[in-house]
Order: C-alpha cells, then structure tokens, then sequence
C-alpha cells in the first residue's frame, strides 16, 4: 500500500488482510496437505511411514517449512492473539448465530494456536524431523494426549471452515446476504470435511483402524 | 478589510442552507443546534419537495405552482417572495439532485414526481416517504464538508437563550447555554440568522419534535423582533393519535392513491375489510369531487372534524377515520410510501398494507412565525435574520403539503447572502462593540438560571406545559369561538402566574434538562398568548383559522398581516396590509368542479 | 376486585462522567400504547422511586419520537434499540433501561455520539458539488441504482450497529458499520464516485474497515433495515481492489 495515501495510514489494514490471507494460504492449504498425507495411517503402516519418509527428504526442507509453515503459523497465530485480545464478545447479550461464530472463531483459534504450537514441538522438534507412525501411536495412547488430539482437531477444522466464511466476506468475494449464505454452507462443508478426516486419523492410529487396508491386498 | 462572523441558529433545512450560502461566501459560520444536525426535526418530513418542473406533460408552470399556493393560503401570503420562491424551485430540486438527495426516479433516470394536496399536478419529488430526512442529510453531508474546511464550527448541545442587542438595538451576537454544563456564554456576531423551526411543543402533542418549542422565537420576540401571523396553525387531517406525540402519516398516503372514508353506519362494529363499498362514506371524494382526497389540509381537517363530531360517523364511535391503501400493489407501496408505513406498523403493531390506519387530525405547522421584511428574510431588528418555519411569510393562512421544504431552502438560501452583505456593509462590526453589552447579557441570562435554581414552590413545571398543551389543542386549533379564546388567554395567564411558584425537581449544574424545559416553557406561555391573541382579534374565517361565529373571509377588513408587537410586558398588535398585487383575490372553494 | 396494572423500571443512572453509576427502581401505572419515552416523561413529572425516594428526572435524548432522528438509542433489557418504538407491552418487566455502553455517558441515559459525526467527516461521506449556484440538473440515475442507494441513506445514525458490534471497544476504535455504509452509499452515487478513491483510503485507515470481524450483529440491530453486511462487504471488494491494484500499479 506504499502508493496509496501518504496521509492515511495504512498498516493496520495490511497487517489485517495479510493475516487473513495467510490463514487461507498458505496454512489452510497446508492443512489440506498434511490432513492428506497423514490419512496414509488409514491404510498401512508401511504406507504412512514411505510417505512421510518422503516428505521428510524433499529437498530444501527447513527453508521450505520455515516460510510456508512456521513463519506463517507464527504470524496468524501470535496476531491472531493480538486481536482476539481486541475484539470483546457479547453473544450472551446477542445470542445470534453469526455472533456465536465470531465468538468460536476466536477461541478455536487460540486452541488451535496451543495445540499446534506443541504438535509441532513434540512431532517435528522432539523427533528431530523424523517421526514416524510408532512416535505418533506412543503419544496418542495417552489418554491426555489423545483428548488434546481430538480437540485440536475439531478446534483447527472449525477455524478454517469459518475462516474460509469469513475470507469470503471479508475480502467482498460473497458480497450479497445470498451469496454469503453459500460461502457460509460451502465454510461448514471444509470444516465439517476436516473434522471427520482429522478424527479419522486420530481414531485410526489410537485404535490402529485400517479402513482402507484392503487398498494394499493383492488381487483376489 | 475587515472579516465578518455570521451565527445561524438552528440545524434544520433553513439554517444548514444559510450556513451553506454563508460559508460559500467566504464568511465563517458559527452554527448553534440543540442537537446533532443531523438530528433535527426536518427529519420527519415525508412525503416531498414541490416544484414545477412539468415532466409528466401536464402543462404545469412556476406560475401555477404560485398561483396554487397563494390560493391555498387564502391570499394572505405577501406574493412577491412566494413568486420567486416558486420559480426558484426548479433549481432548488436540481441543486439538491446534485447533492446526491436520493430521489425516485422513473424509468428514463428523470425525478418523478407525484401528487399532493392543493394541486391538481403532479408537483411533487419525493425520495421514498423520508423525503425531508434525505434532503436534511444531504445538506448535513455539505456543512461537514466545510466544517472539516475550517469555514464552519458547529455548537452542537447549546440551545439559544437570547440576542445580544446594543444599545442602538442592534444584534450584536447571541447568548446560549451549553446543555452538558449548563454554561451560559456569550457569542459575538456581525449578524444572527434564526432557523429554529416549528411551535408543536405548546400544544403538547403534536407531530412536531421534543426540541420544537418556539423557545428561541418568543425569546427573541421578547426582545423586540416582531412576530406575524400567529394565529395561522396548520393542522395535518391525518396522524396516528400518541401519548408521547401524534405520529403523521405524510399527504403522499393519498397523492399516491390513498382514500379517507368512514363506515357510513354510525359505530359499525364490522372489521374494516369487510364493509362494502357501498357501505363506506368516502366523504373527501364526495364532497369535494375535483381534488377528492387531496384538498388542502385545513379542508381536509375540517371534513374530519365535521365527519366525527357533527355526524358522528367516526371509526366505531372514536375519534378516527380510515385512511386505506390497502388497494394500492405491494411494490408501490413499499417503493414509494415505505418509511411511513413502517412508522405504523412499528407503533401500532398492525400492517397498513393489509389493515386501513386509523387516523385523526393533529396539530403540524406553524403558518404564522417572527415577522420579516419582502426581500431580505430581515426582521424589524438589524442584525436579525430569519428562515423556515420560525418565520412567517410565505404560506399564508394555510401551508400547502410539500412546499415547507422549499419554502425553508428558499428561505435560507436568500437569509444567508442577506446577512452576509449586511454584516460586510455593517459601519461598526460586532468586535468594536463594548464588553460591557455582551456581559450585561450573560449576566441576565445566568440570573434567570440562578433563580429557576433557588425558586421553591409547589408546580412542576411538566404538569403546566400539559395543562397548556391541552387548552390550547382544544381552543386554538381547528374550531375557535371568541369565548373560548377569551378562557384559554385567561388560563395562559393563570398558568403564568403559576410558573413563578415552579420547583425544579434537579438543582444540579450538570445536563440539567429540567432547567432548560422550565426556561423553553416560560417562552412557549409568552407565545400561547400570541397565538390565542391573534386568533381572538382576528374576526373572519380564512385557511386554517376558522370561527363558525365569522364563517366567511371578510377580506374588506382582515386582509391583513398581524403583527404581535411585545411592549414591556404587554402583546400589542398591529395590521398591515398584504401584497396582493400580482393575484388579486378571489373566493377558495375547493368543492366546486 | 380490578387491581391497577403497574409497569415496574429499573434504570442505571450516572449524575455526570465522572460519577459512580447506581440504579432506581419506579413503579408506574400501565396505560395501552405506553413506551419508553412516555415512561420517562411520567418520571420527570412525578421524580419518585419506588421505595418513595425523591430522585432528579433522568436525563436522556429523544427528539422525533417516530424512529428516524435517531436520538433516543439506549439498552432496554439488555439490547440497544430505540426508546420511542419501544413498546412496554411488548417488554418484559421489569424493564431495565441502561444508557449505551460504547459511548461516553453525559449523564443517566445520555450518550455523546459525536465520535460518529467525526468519523463521517474523516471518510468523506459527503457528494463534492462545485457549489450551490444553478449548475444544472444532477446525474441522470437508473431506478434500479436508486432503489439501491435510498435504503443505505436511511442511516439514523443512532449508534445502535456500534453498541452491539464486539469489536467496537476501548481496545479498538473501529468506526462501525454505519459508516462504512455510507462509505458505500457516497461511492454509489455518479458524482459522489469520482471521489471513491479518496474515501476507500480513508477506510482502510486507522479503525477502518479491516477492523469488521463478522460478527454481523449490526445488520440484526439495525432498526431501519439496512443490509449493513453487504455494505460492508462490498467495500470490502472495493477497498482491496485499490489496495492491490494501487500496490502494484500504483
């Protein structure tokens, strides 16, 4: 915005959208890529383990992490902070929908924050980079570890559907009541899509649920 | 050489187009308003602007737009100034078209414009049914614009308490009250113009809003500007009777095709819907075949009155007539007559697209308003300047629907460079004139405070409006006996003499509002008596001033302007002659083809 | 045996800024058609609580009284609405009155709104005519625009959208829904576009329109019905499009 008024000034709102992109992009399309990889645990051991071995050895790894995952995650998350700290909820007062969604969108997020903050701790840092289906099988047969799983999950899955909703509106791609009712119906399905396949993947390791074992299987 | 200040009182159309007119001339502005412009009782104007800009082929002219108004006011309006108001409103519309006033349109992207009463044109543009609201905005919008200019600083929460005057009589500033912290101060000024719009309040309820006492005009009339026509009180034939206020429901109802009728059985029981039309008196269209619906509102009213009291027919044996669009398409409705019927829906619970309102007349306008000149909108003190409802000139004995709007832009637009030539031409300015004279007034002004502060007595000052309220809508509005004129100035004068032993029930000196309405009273009982005054005296019928003993215009004695004189605490009235020259008279009849 | 129907209030009152709130309790007699405003006028005439305490009148703003001036917003039982179309028998009793919370109290019930009037100026929420001389008739304008721009320009600016809005606090001085709409309507209007410019720069300022969370609670509380959403979000789409379009190309 350095062409735009010398008069005004314009960092908020720079610092306001940028925050709002990169919780699309690139975190929200890194969610969709590790929701994905990570639903290799569906089908076989051997399989999750190839494919994360894989990623684990692409080349320029740590740059690549830092710029499109850490850095960004710190921004969204440590603003996100900033601004749920600024924002003062009154959905007890206006019990309407919409503001129940602004409510949730900013505690999901803060959860989201913490949780993500010690999944990356304890599954990227702790194993060095290296972590494999046994680290993650061990962690989550912990019962406490195992509950922060699942509310992590359903706590990031409903902070991107809505935040998919709330991108829409926010950035006058669905200007009209009618078009934000789609974008709304089209956020519920990202987040609900992200809640079963993230619970998927939790239940599948805690209670070692092969669904699409057979995919491996030879031939009858 | 030397820069002139200019002071406008008052934020309604008149005084943001003053202010307009003056800042446009270079000269900075000091604007006072008892609340946020924005805010200010032009707000509840409905149904339109009128202007004749003949777009729908009918012929219409500025001439006959004249013409209309002059014969609505039943020719007691000085024409000159009604002539160049009525030319000038063309421009006036295209002006506020500019300014981005959201206008309806029709199909082509022209104004549209519909009908209203008095006329047999369509006249009228209008922006939905919040057609002053609009305007208000958009001349609010403008002054903002200069106020971030630096041209105009807006007091905004003081009201006006008095003029100072110097010793030769001269309007040498203002002295006004700051709401929050009741401080009285001083404010000097080459020249004030005064836009501070309509009476309601001294008849209680009335369409008007809280702020419209006349406060500042009978303060002022108390300080030797004169004030004319008094007696002429526009009562609007339909508004939803209130506790708090009678809520209007805009003439457009009928220019867009609405009906006044009554169920020809006295008291008939039966829901609306379901009397047939045979059974429904639609007494407007009968008795006044040509403009039916649309007569002039005194007509209108009268009708009413005649309809309820003398035949009895009123809704189920109430004070009320139907007022019905419900035959009228939804859309229509809804595009153009909106903001009112929300106003329904929203006080009554009932939904006028389905149900008729039920409607009875209610105090509205004032016709009459401080006394001013034919060319300038000066009054008879130099330094005085006046616009809009607060002055008296151009709609005689009876407003036309839709020409308030224009007569208050006119009037500010014609106030504003007026007092700017005045003060630039002034010998002395305001700065040259002693401390002293703007002391002496504070000084005064702070006393009457100070003793409303001490005073313990037994009235309370909310219970003598009412009682006021009351005579006053009873006597002095649609019927008027001599007798009862005689009782109610009898009663202002009692309740004057009560006002001496009021209590202020807060004694503090923080946003004390009790304070402030126990001063606006005092000046709303000065005015009653003006106004109860003017109406005894005047021994005729004409426009909205009717007395059944004079039923006739005798324009061999009463074609004439009163003009309320305050003589040391005495009203005195004067006549003077009206300027017919360019209309001569002649008879009003509305129920002849 | 006919027993007089009483409409019982509680309201908070604050004798001035710096003064410590406190409630009264009243106990009025029912009448049909009541609504907040008459019950506060039958307070000013009769100052007496409920437990016989002689009291001051409360202090509050009203002026119109049919909803469209926009003075008399406040809290009844909880939610920010206009007093004058606040009918008792439509409120649950007892009616608590509470003057608007994002807003500086005068005193009782009386707010200081100017900071909107203030950020109307900053934005620019005004047509720029060249002057007020006969310059002509204005743009011509399509029905349709004008059935598009008449609902934005019904604004009362009452303050209501601001009271309910989360993000309107002390930590935040987000300008509101109210005028971001007329942001949208000035931008919708022929003349008033060749100034849109100016106007987006003045909302992406300080508290501007990047400050909307979506909560959306404005367009419920909005007593005139003003698709205060879609206002803001088509300046939205406007604001970004200069901010990308003036970053790059700029």
């Amino acid at each position: 915005m350095a062409a735009s008024g010398a008069s005004t000034n314009h960092r908020e709102y720079f610092w306001r959208k940028l925050h709002s992109f990169t919780g699309i992009f690139p975190i929200g399309a890194f969610l969709a890529e590790h929701f994905w990889s990570n639903s290799y645990v569906l089908v076989s051991v051997e399989k999750y383990n190839e494919v994360s071995r894989g990623l684990q050895t692409i080349p320029w790894r740590v740059p690549l992490e830092a710029l499109l995952i850490w850095l960004p995650i710190l921004f969204h998350g440590g603003y996100g902070v900033y601004l749920w700290w600024k924002g003062k909820s009154n959905v007890l007062d206006y019990p309407w929908m919409a503001n129940w969604m602004y409510t949730l969108q900013r505690w999901t997020g803060l959860v989201a924050f913490v949780f993500i903050g010690w999944h990356v701790y304890t599954e990227r840092f702790l194993t060095q980079g290296r972590s494999t289906y046994a680290d993650v099988e061990r962690a989550l047969s912990d019962p406490l570890y195992f509950w922060l799983y699942i509310v992590g999950v359903v706590a990031t899955s409903f902070h991107l559907g809505n935040g998919i909703w709330n991108f829409l509106c926010k950035w006058g791609i669905a200007t009209s009541a009618r078009a934000q009712r789609g974008a709304a119906w089209f956020g519920a399905l990202v987040g609900a899509t992200f809640t079963m396949v993230g619970l998927a993947i939790v239940l599948g390791v805690r209670f070692d649920w092969k669904p699409f074992e057979f995919y491996t299987l030879p031939r009858q | 050489m030397r820069q002139p200040k200019i002071i406008v009182v008052g934020g309604g159309l008149a005084g943001l187009m003053a202010t307009i007119k003056v800042a446009e001339a270079g000269v900075p502005v000091e604007l006072f308003s008892i609340v946020p412009v924005r805010r200010s009782h032009s707000v509840c104007a409905q149904g339109g602007i009128n202007a004749a800009k003949n777009t729908k082929g009918e012929g219409d002219s500025p001439w006959k737009h004249f013409d209309d108004t002059i014969y609505g006011g039943d020719f007691l309006a000085n024409q000159p100034l009604v002539k160049a108001m009525c030319e000038a409103a063309p421009a006036i519309i295209d002006l506020l078209d500019r300014m981005g006033v959201p206008f309806n349109r029709t199909p082509e992207g022209l104004l549209d414009f519909r009908r209203f009463g008095g006329t047999l044109y369509h006249r009228t543009a209008f922006a939905g049914a919040t057609t002053g609201q609009q305007m208000l905005y958009a001349l609010d919008e403008q002054v903002r614009r200069f106020e971030a200019e630096g041209k105009v600083h807006k007091y905004e929460g003081w009201t006006f308490l008095s003029a100072v005057l110097d010793e030769q009589g001269i309007c040498r500033g203002i002295c006004a009250m700051d709401l929050k912290s009741m401080q009285v101060r001083t404010f000097s000024a080459d020249a004030a113009i005064f836009c501070t719009g309509g009476i309601g309040a001294i008849f209680g309820r009335s369409t008007n809003s809280v702020v419209c006492t006349g406060s500042a005009q009978s303060a002022l009339f108390q300080q030797g500007v004169h004030y004319a026509n008094g007696e002429f009180i526009q009562v609007h034939p339909t508004a939803i009777p209130g506790e708090d206020k009678f809520r209007l429901m805009s003439e457009s109802a009928r220019g867009e095709g609405g009906r006044v009728w009554v169920p020809r059985q006295p008291g008939d029981p039966r829901p609306p819907k379901s009397i047939p039309e045979s059974e429904r008196f639609y007494f407007l269209e009968e008795w006044y075949p040509k403009y039916g619906n649309l007569v002039p509102r005194d007509v209108a009213v009268r009708a009413i009155h005649k309809v309820v009291f003398e035949l009895k027919l009123g809704v189920e044996g109430q004070p009320a007539v139907y007022l019905d669009v419900t035959h009228l398409p939804r859309e229509l409705l809804d595009r153009k007559l909106e903001g009112i019927l929300e106003i329904y829906e929203k006080f009554l619970g009932v939904d006028p697209r389905v149900q008729p309102m039920k409607v009875f007349p209610a105090m509205h306008y004032t016709m009459g308003g401080l006394w001013i000149d034919d060319e300038n909108q000066a009054t008879n003190v130099p330094g005085i300047y006046a616009a809009g409802e607060c002055e008296y000139h151009y709609h005689g004995a009876n407003r036309l629907g839709a020409n308030s709007l224009v007569s208050c832009l006119f009037g500010g637009m014609l106030a504003g460079p007026a007092a700017v030539r005045y003060a630039r031409n002034l010998e002395r300015g305001a700065d040259a004139v002693p401390v002293s004279v703007f002391e002496r007034e504070q000084r005064r002004q702070e006393e009457i405070n100070e003793r409303l502060l001490r005073q313990d007595g037994k009235e309370n000052p909310i219970t003598i409006w009412k009682e006021m309220g009351e005579w006053m809508t009873e006597h002095v509005t649609v019927v008027r006996y001599n007798k009862n004129l005689e009782r109610t100035d009898q009663k202002l004068q009692e309740l004057l003499e009560r006002y001496r032993h009021i209590n202020l029930s807060d004694r503090t000196k923080w946003s004390n509002q009790t304070l402030n309405f126990a001063r606006e009273l005092y000046n709303m009982l000065i005015l009653a008596r003006v106004i109860t005054l003017g109406a005894l005296r005047r021994n005729e019928s004409r426009g909205a001033h009717y007395k059944p003993e004079f039923p006739e215009r005798d324009d061999a004695n009463w074609l004439k302007t009163t003009r309320a004189i305050y003589d040391c605490g005495n009203i005195r009235f004067e006549y003077d002659p009206v300027d017919v020259s360019l209309i001569p008279p002649r008879p009003r009849r509305y129920d002849v083809q | 045996m006919a027993e007089t129907k009483t409409v019982l209030v509680h309201i908070k009152r604050q004798l001035a800024p710096d003064q410590k709130p406190y409630w009264e309790e009243f106990e009025l007699s029912w009448r049909p058609f009541m609504n907040v405003i008459i019950l506060l006028r039958e307070i000013a005439e009769r100052p007496v609580t409920r437990e016989g305490k002689v009291t001051t009148p409360v202090a509050f703003d009203a002026n119109c009284l049919e909803e469209v001036c926009g003075a008399c917003a406040m809290r009844i039982n909880g939610k920010a609405r206009q007093a004058c179309s606040a009918l008792v028998d439509q409120l649950e009793q007892p009616i608590r009155l509470e003057p608007l919370s994002k807003f500086p109290v005068v005193r009782d019930l009386f707010v200081d709104r100017s900071r909107m009037f203030e950020n109307l100026k900053r934005m620019k929420a005004w047509v720029p005519i060249d002057g007020t001389y006969p310059l002509g008739e204005g743009p011509r304008m399509a029905p349709e625009v004008q059935q598009r721009a008449y609902p934005l320009s019904r604004c009362i600016t009452c303050g209501n959208c601001l009271e309910v809005c989360p993000q309107v606090n002390e930590r935040s001085d987000f300008v509101g829904a109210a005028i971001i709409n007329q942001v949208r309507l000035f931008n919708l209007h022929p003349t008033g576009a060749m100034h849109k410019r100016e106007r987006l720069e003045a909302v992406m300022g300080p508290g501007g329109i990047h400050d909307c969370a979506n909560a959306q609670n404005c367009v419920k509380a909005c007593p005139k019905g003003i698709p205060l959403v879609e206002s803001i979000s088509e300046v939205n789409r406007d604001a970004i499009r200069q901010a990308i379009f003036g970053w790059l190309f700029g």
